[in-house]
């Protein structure tokens, strides 16, 4: 049985990919073209926003010829789109600076903090749903329950500074603001990154707990669970034999929709410890009116929450034999 | 302020000798010993943060260029302008100025100061490619020319006698001439640019060559921007920075808790004011604007959102402790009384307006909160709009007839009043047209006798007090917070972080 | 009436008693709260900030010197009335949308996944600066930013579960049977799904709540002088340090409110199971 379903089940993931590479390109187009329109709503431009209040009409005009901003918006995108298909996402307004170069000095520091963000919370949140899924109703589910949802009923902002009062203020242990320099140590930027990585933690754990908990829980509820307790299958065998791959769906689906939070949703963690990751850039962009940026960083964001959903869609059909089928 | 009368001829020529004394020396007995790297968190910190004086916008560019790049003066604690670049700087119609530039100053590529470099770093404001914020400013620049290595003279449209002032503002910092490329910086500051990475931190190191003796004392600085006050406040605290711009008031009691650190607060020319504009109704009805005017509680103000950090304002813009300040101006206060009488003349009983204020305004949500809460005790129903800091002065601030707008301290009266009141300004911001204003303050700016000036300046206030559309509650003081182990420190009314010029001035010792 | 509820409510579980103890609590200070408060929202009635309880202000006093009592009687309604409204919008047209897509095909769920796709990947926080920065912040505008943030998580957790339920037998039995696509979606498919969905409502709730304190943190969010239990929290921020119950008491309340919530929706399935 393995054997032949898992050969089916490599050729169903290939083709999905495939597919979805298409349908990627189609979804990274509609959000560079939801950016592109929604931001045009917003008021003023990069120019005068660079210029300030004190800018003289000539200084405005001159400067949005130098930005091109003088051109019509469609003409505009099209040049975007059409830089971004060869390749060169183009000039930052602002910065002055190609904006790969921009992006690049931050990218890095962004997928760092999601990664070992997600190397904290994955395990544990799979250990305290799976664990918790086990002890239905007893005294470890009820404690768990309630630890997860109180540490996701406390704002961001109040868990990650009552942690910079604790840590650094108080008893010193840790820096209150992640700097990051080039030059760093691994054993500095840990230190540094330790509370952003707890705070964005506690974030996500619990969401992918719960929903682990709940999806094991609607399997052990059917009749080939029940079948096979009645042959006396022991627990552990049975949650990952039996129950993991059936609730793997829709396990694998909360977890990646966590991680994406992980890169975007990152912006108050990286405003309070001050962290140069690329969901503080995006504000910045926005509010500078730096459009190619702006696009630059969305068009990272969807790219990163397609290949999670990707990862998420391929595990659940290499998991489940009926998906393969599809 | 009693150091200031000088007649502006012999004022930079007169006190250049002074010069030789490092101005800490005079603040503090103990003697400031080179070393030490400190860290120092700004406001904010953007892709938009750049080396280029001219186009400095916020306080972290004018800190970063202040270390970095000297100007032609430099203003001591008095606001008194003093030679630095220039030794000697002369004019007698306010008009004509001849500037003698300092001998053997040397950039930091090693290259000699020139006449040359600074009429290019003058001229540049005016080309509007360059972008710089002073380019109204430089307008009154009509030639400036070069006449020798180190000589070169100003021509000004109109007789100015704050000029030494206004070039020693960062924006008029100088630069070598010919400067392209602000991916570093080249300056004849006290500090060099070790890295610069917009929107991350400034690294600048000592200068051994700068052209003040024995100066700067640090080693080494590292600038960072923390927008949010409460992490900036942490980051003090815990020992990761040890200077920091901008304190809330609402912090200062921690900050004051620590053994550690210490709180500096700075008089400044700061306010957040309410805008009436004249040119629509019911605003530019004066018994409205009067009846507004009686409903600000600034005791209220003063106490609850700045815990005392402000000084009590009389709607003009010039601070109790400046110079031309007028002592005899009747102050306005809250009268519930007479607020609802003007507010009948006006016909406005009952009547419901918005009101856009915004994190942007520094104060203004809590402020329009409260003269809610009083105007509805009087039938006057505000309406808080509270609007994102993003875009509002582009699309609120002077748009709606009610608004918010926040005055940055201006180094002279001149600038604060041409800028924000004159008739024709861009930002005379409630749009009150006074012509006996405009012709005041034009006399002012050519006057060079200071009993004089003081007594147009004077006028000038009772003028806007009596009949502008703007309320100013406060004037709210700069706050910063430091370690107390970094020395030298006073305040300025300037800005923040002794007007965004500690760095040459302050040293570690720990 | 009263009594059958009263006996359904003694059949819950204890944790579930507890949560449901917490949501009646919140949805009746919500109803009447804004009508006990002893002073009015934005009046400045207290000499001292952050001061501690007193006679006169038995929660204290703000950070501007208002009664904290009073700010939180009127916030919960705030947040109560919106997290809840933008909960269940989010919830039901997320998975309304799912089922659709699972009985409707893949020349259905293709583009609904994709636009989904689209709308979750523009991160939420970003995409709610932009859009309060462009119209203005006011109640309606929240309540959608909050139901399109929440939508297109609840479709991807929806149709996950769908898509698994429609390729089950018995549906496969239903569809054989020529049963249509509306009844395989409601009534095969849906009644199977509602113990994930609940918990994920429970969840979507609670982030809603946050949300909303999140979008204060970035100065978006209800007019001044009102304010959502998470706008009470960021506007008393400062006053963390020194334990001021002007910042202890809205987070309490957000947290007993949420964990409410979701005790309750914990202890509903465990009834039916």
């Amino acid at each position: 049985m393995a054997g032949a379903s898992s050969s089916s089940g490599v050729k169903a993931a290939l083709s999905l990919i495939a597919k979805r590479f298409a349908s990627s390109l189609l979804t990274l187009f509609l959000v560079s073209l939801v950016v592109f329109t929604i931001a045009q709503l917003l008021p003023g431009d990069a120019a005068q926003e660079a210029l300030g209040q004190s800018a003289t009409a000539e200084q405005v005009q001159a400067l949005r010829h130098e930005m091109g901003l003088d051109r019509p918006a469609h003409e505009r995108y099209a040049s975007w789109l059409s830089g971004m298909v060869s390749g060169d996402p183009g000039q930052s307004l602002v910065a002055n600076l190609p904006v790969s170069e921009v992006i690049s000095s931050r990218l890095p520091n962004s997928l760092l903090l999601a990664a070992l963000s997600a190397l904290v919370a994955v395990p544990v949140a799979l250990a305290i749903g799976i664990g918790s899924a086990m002890n239905r109703g007893g005294k470890l589910d009820r404690a768990l329950n309630i630890s997860t949802l109180s540490m996701v009923a406390v704002p961001e902002f109040l868990v990650a500074t009552l942690a910079v009062l604790i840590f650094s203020v108080k008893l010193r242990w840790l820096p209150s603001i992640a700097l990051v320099a080039d030059d760093m140590s691994w054993g500095d930027y840990l230190r540094g990154a330790a509370m952003p990585i707890l705070c964005l933690s506690i974030v996500v754990i619990a969401q992918m707990a719960r929903m682990t908990r709940a999806a094991v829980i609607d399997q052990m509820d059917r009749p080939y669970v029940e079948m096979a307790v009645l042959k006396g299958v022991a627990p552990v065998r049975m949650v990952l034999r039996h129950i993991m791959p059936n609730a793997v769906a829709p396990i694998v689906n909360a977890m990646a929709l966590s991680l994406s939070y992980l890169l975007g949703g990152a912006i108050i963690v990286e405003t309070i410890f001050n962290y140069p990751g690329l969901a503080s850039l995006m504000v910045n962009a926005v509010t500078s009116r730096d459009m190619p940026l702006l696009q630059a960083c969305a068009m990272i964001f969807c790219a990163a929450y397609l290949i999670l959903m990707l990862i998420a869609d391929v595990t659940a059909i290499l998991a489940n034999p009926r998906l393969r089928a599809q | 302020m009693d150091d200031l009368p000088f007649s502006r001829r012999e004022l930079l020529g007169g006190v250049g000798a002074g010069l030789l004394l490092p101005q800490a020396a005079l603040a503090a007995p103990a003697k400031p010993r080179v070393g030490g790297r400190i860290r120092v968190a700004s406001l904010s910190s953007s892709t938009a943060d750049t080396l280029d004086p001219a186009k400095g916008a916020l306080s972290t560019d004018y800190i970063r260029h202040y270390m970095l790049y000297s100007g032609l003066t430099q203003l001591d604690r008095n606001l008194v302008p003093r030679p630095a670049l220039a030794e000697r700087m002369e004019s007698k119609d306010q008009k004509n100025w001849h500037v003698r530039l300092r001998r053997g100053v040397t950039f930091h590529d090693g290259a000699t100061l020139t006449a040359r470099d600074v009429a290019w770093s003058l001229l540049r404001h005016k080309d509007p490619a360059v972008g710089s914020k002073m380019a109204t400013i430089a307008e009154q620049f009509a030639e400036v020319k070069a006449t020798g290595p180190h000589d070169l003279i100003i021509r000004l449209t109109g007789p100015n006698a704050d000029l030494p002032t206004i070039l020693a503002q960062s924006h008029f910092l100088i630069l070598r001439a010919g400067q392209k490329d602000f991916g570093t910086a080249n300056g004849t500051g006290p500090f060099r640019c070790v890295q610069f990475r917009p929107g991350v931190r400034t690294l600048v190191r000592r200068n051994p060559d700068y052209w003040k003796p024995g100066k700067p004392y640090l080693e080494e600085i590292e600038l960072i921007g923390i927008p949010d006050e409460v992490s900036r406040v942490n980051a003090l605290l815990s020992g990761d920075v040890h200077l920091v711009i901008a304190v809330n008031p609402r912090s200062a009691k921690r900050v004051k808790a620590s053994r550690r650190h210490a709180l500096m607060e700075s008089k400044s020319g700061l306010y957040t004011n309410l805008i009436m504009q004249q040119g629509a109704m019911p605003t530019g009805n004066p018994h409205f604007v009067a009846a507004m005017k009686y409903l600000v509680d600034r005791p209220l103000i003063k106490r609850a959102l700045y815990r005392d950090y402000a000084t009590i304002a009389n709607d003009h813009p010039i601070p109790p402790f400046h110079p031309y300040y007028r002592s005899d101006l009747p102050q306005t206060s809250l009268d519930l009384d007479k607020a609802r009488w003007h507010l009948q003349r006006a016909g406005l009983s009952g009547v419901r307006l918005p009101v856009y204020a915004s994190p942007a305004a520094d104060g203004s949500v809590d402020m329009a909160s409260i003269m809610q809460e009083y105007g509805s005790r009087v039938g006057l129903n505000l309406a808080v709009n509270r609007v994102p800091g993003d875009g509002y002065w582009s699309t609120h601030w002077m748009k709606h007839p009610l608004t918010f707008g926040n005055t940055n301290p201006r180094p002279t009266a001149d600038l604060i009043f041409s800028l924000f009141y004159k008739s024709d300004a861009d930002w005379n911001e409630s749009g009150w047209k006074n012509p006996r204003f405009d012709r005041l303050l034009l006399e002012a700016r050519g006057e060079a006798d200071q009993a004089r000036r003081k007594q147009l300046y004077g006028e000038m206030q009772g003028l806007v007090h009596d009949r502008c559309g703007v309320a100013i509650p406060v004037f709210i003081s700069l706050v910063d917070g430091f370690d107390r182990r970094l020395k030298g420190l006073y305040p300025m009314s300037t800005g923040g972080l002794m007007g965004y010029q500690f760095a040459e001035h302050v040293w570690w010792e720990g | 009436m009263t009594a059958s509820s009263l006996r359904w409510a003694k059949a819950l579980p204890l944790s579930a008693k507890i949560g449901l103890a917490f949501v009646l609590f919140w949805l009746t200070v919500a109803v009447v709260g804004p009508m006990l408060a002893p002073y009015p929202v934005g009046a400045f009635v207290a000499y001292d900030v952050f001061d501690g309880v007193s006679a006169q202000h038995w929660l204290g006093s703000d950070y501007l010197g208002r009664d904290v009592l009073s700010r939180l009687l009127s916030g919960a309604r705030y947040t109560v009335g919106l997290a809840a409204a933008a909960a269940l919008l989010a919830s039901a047209t997320g998975t309304a949308l799912a089922l659709t897509a699972a009985v409707g095909g893949p020349k259905v769920d293709e583009p609904l996944s994709r636009f989904m796709d689209t709308l979750i990947s523009i991160p939420s926080k970003i995409l709610s600066l932009v859009l309060v920065a462009a119209f203005g912040s006011s109640l309606p505008l929240l309540l959608l930013i909050a139901a399109v943030t929440y939508v297109p998580g609840n479709y991807r957790i929806a149709r996950a579960l769908a898509v698994n339920l429609a390729q089950m037998d018995y549906v496969q039995v239903a569809r054989a049977r020529g049963e249509g696509r509306i009844h395989l979606a409601l009534r095969e498919i849906l009644p199977n799904m509602i113990h994930p969905l609940l918990a994920d409502f429970g969840l979507r709730f609670v982030f809603i709540v946050l949300l909303l304190s999140g979008l204060s943190f970035l100065g978006l969010g209800v007019q001044p002088p009102d304010a959502d239990l998470g706008s009470l929290v960021r506007e008393n921020i400062s006053g963390l340090g020194e334990g001021a119950l002007a910042i202890l008491m809205p987070a309490v309340a957000i947290a007993t409110l949420t964990v409410g919530v979701n005790l309750l929706i914990d202890g509903l399935k465990g009834k039916r199971a």
